[in-house]
């Protein structure tokens, strides 16, 4: 994930901006070993530059400079006067081309340094390589003009950070400066007060690559263990959109596990088990509103599979068994996923047509013989969501609260931005030195 | 499907609704739903809606009601042995809901 990537790198180099006195922490012994720590330095900065030239290359098309448009004269060739963008991505590529170090290898990354100053250009260096999944090209067609100019922010200060420590190790023996380096300064300077001209979007820091959820295999855990596997997998399963009886089989299976795993939650914590106790009647009323509900796109029989097994193993529990609060925990976790998974499937499948009402509708029916009428029934499309019982259920019973997340997404720009520009601490006056 | 079969069918389905919706222990409600369930599957999916209405709160009336219904639809060209398997179910959940 983006957010990961980027505060994790920015981080570390509000640390490495914060350690004056370079010279000594590199090495204390010999120059030899001095320069040696200095070019594992330089190759994990090459890294970090890499990945700025290639995430300013993917905003820059998605940002647009704040100068107003001058009058087009056909008669000279377009230029964009003022893009801070476009420079700053321009001096970003001529450092990144000209500089004559090779970026770090996958075995520097994973490879943790005694040095506390390599360490950290390490972890900033593994950090950036990450990165570059999360503002592939490929995934970069998701962001909005917002979000990019957000991450075109990011990349103007660990840009100005890069440039800073840049002067700051200048001393180091083979060192090589940064080419084009004031401009890069200048550029990204021009860049960052641009940027910030515009609301930024933080939610970028939830785009990116992110690993696969993927099933628990093998043979049944034992004990809660397994319900707990078959709850995971349940909610892996249901990525794929059930058919109506399947998902009328989940549901039913999640009310029974919800009521059964009541007792055992009773002993550590009775709120958890009211919580508990609620859903199972949610769920129950859910079950009784699908009664009326059909439709036969989807499949969901691995899913059915799964709740299947969630219930017959919490059925074989001894009744004496104690449930630590972690896995009463994780079952909390795996509840509200699951919870928001079969609303989204309740809503998106009303709207798109999977799941269609059975409707009564009236018929004359003549030599019955009986004073009631008959009914004929038929499935209707439904017209509104809201129409269905069951769909107000899942919205105002189902669907858990959002958390209200403190998000963080500040705090590691800030701290960065405050690193740049802070003045290391005066030195005391000692008292032995004498005064005038 | 004829209407008859239609009438059996939505008949037989709101009883066992409403006998899931009365039973005493939620294990005897869900089996009660596997009848449903299994009723819907017999039929592809293909079903009325419930008709809640002239219903009796009286188990044992709805019991008699589902059986004969269920027995019912034998007449309309579903499998004899799917119709057993219903029944059994339909005992076992009633077995489960009298304790």
């Amino acid at each position: 994930m983006y957010g990961e990537n980027g505060a994790q790198m920015r981080t570390e180099l509000a640390a490495l901006l914060r350690q004056h006195r370079v010279m000594r922490r590199l090495a204390e012994a010999s120059s030899a070993d001095r320069a040696a720590a200095g070019q594992q330095i330089l190759r994990f900065r090459q890294t970090v530059l890499i990945w700025c030239a290639q995430a300013i290359g993917v905003a820059r098309p998605l940002t647009f400079p704040n100068v107003p448009p001058k009058p087009a004269d056909p008669f000279r060739a377009a230029s964009d006067h003022g893009a801070a963008v476009a420079e700053l991505a321009r001096t970003l590529e001529t450092a990144r081309d000209q500089a004559t170090t090779q970026p770090a290898s996958s075995q520097e990354f994973t490879t943790p340094s005694t040095n506390s100053v390599v360490e950290r250009w390490r972890l900033a260096a593994r950090a950036a390589a990450l990165a570059e999944h999360d503002t592939a090209p490929d995934r970069a067609i998701h962001l909005t003009a917002a979000q990019a100019r957000t991450i075109a922010g990011d990349v103007a200060a660990i840009s100005q950070a890069l440039v800073v420590l840049d002067r700051r190790y200048r001393n180091t023996p083979d060192w090589e400066s940064i080419a084009g380096c004031d401009r890069l300064g200048w550029a990204a300077l021009a860049t960052a007060l641009d940027v910030s001209l515009g609301q930024p979007d933080y939610s970028v820091d939830q785009t990116g690559w992110r690993p696969r959820t993927k099933p628990i295999g093998g043979s049944a855990k034992p004990g809660v263990l397994g319900v707990l596997q078959a709850e995971h997998n349940l909610l892996v399963r249901l990525a794929s959109f059930p058919d109506a009886m399947n998902l009328r089989l989940v549901v039913d299976s999640q009310r029974l596990l919800s009521a059964g795993l009541v007792p055992y939650a009773q002993r550590i914590d009775p709120d958890l088990a009211g919580q508990w106790g609620a859903r199972a009647e949610t769920y129950s009323r859910i079950q009784r509103e699908l009664r009326n509900i059909g439709g036969r796109l989807g499949n969901g029989t691995a899913a059915a599979g799964e709740a299947a097994n969630a219930v017959s193993r919490l059925k074989a529990l001894r009744p004496d068994t104690v449930i630590e609060p972690r896995m009463l925990g994780g079952f909390q976790t795996l509840f509200r996923l699951v919870d928001a998974r079969i609303a989204d499937i309740l809503e998106s499948g009303v709207e798109r047509g999977a799941f269609v009402q059975r409707v009564t509708v009236p018929r004359l029916v003549s030599g019955d013989g009986r004073l009631v009428h008959p009914v004929r029934e038929r499935f209707v499309p439904v017209a509104r969501a809201t129409d269905l019982e069951v769909i107000r259920t899942a919205r105002e019973h189902l669907r858990p609260p959002e958390e209200p997340t403190v998000t963080p997404a500040g705090t590691s720009r800030a701290d960065l931005h405050a690193a740049l520009v802070h003045r290391p601490p005066a030195k005391e006056p000692r008292c032995d030195t004498p005064r005038l | 499907m004829l209407l008859p079969h239609a009438q059996t069918l939505a008949q037989a389905r709101s009883s066992v609704a409403a006998l899931a919706d009365c039973a005493l222990t939620l294990d005897a409600s869900s089996a009660y739903e596997r009848v449903l369930l299994e009723l819907d599957r017999v039929h592809g999916d293909e079903c009325p809606s419930l008709d809640t209405e002239d219903l009796t709160d009286d188990r044992a009336i709805l019991l008699a009601w589902a059986s004969s219904a269920i027995q019912e639809l034998e007449d309309y060209g579903i499998d004899a042995l799917s119709v057993e398997l219903l029944l059994a179910m339909l005992a076992d959940a009633h077995d489960l809901d009298i304790g």
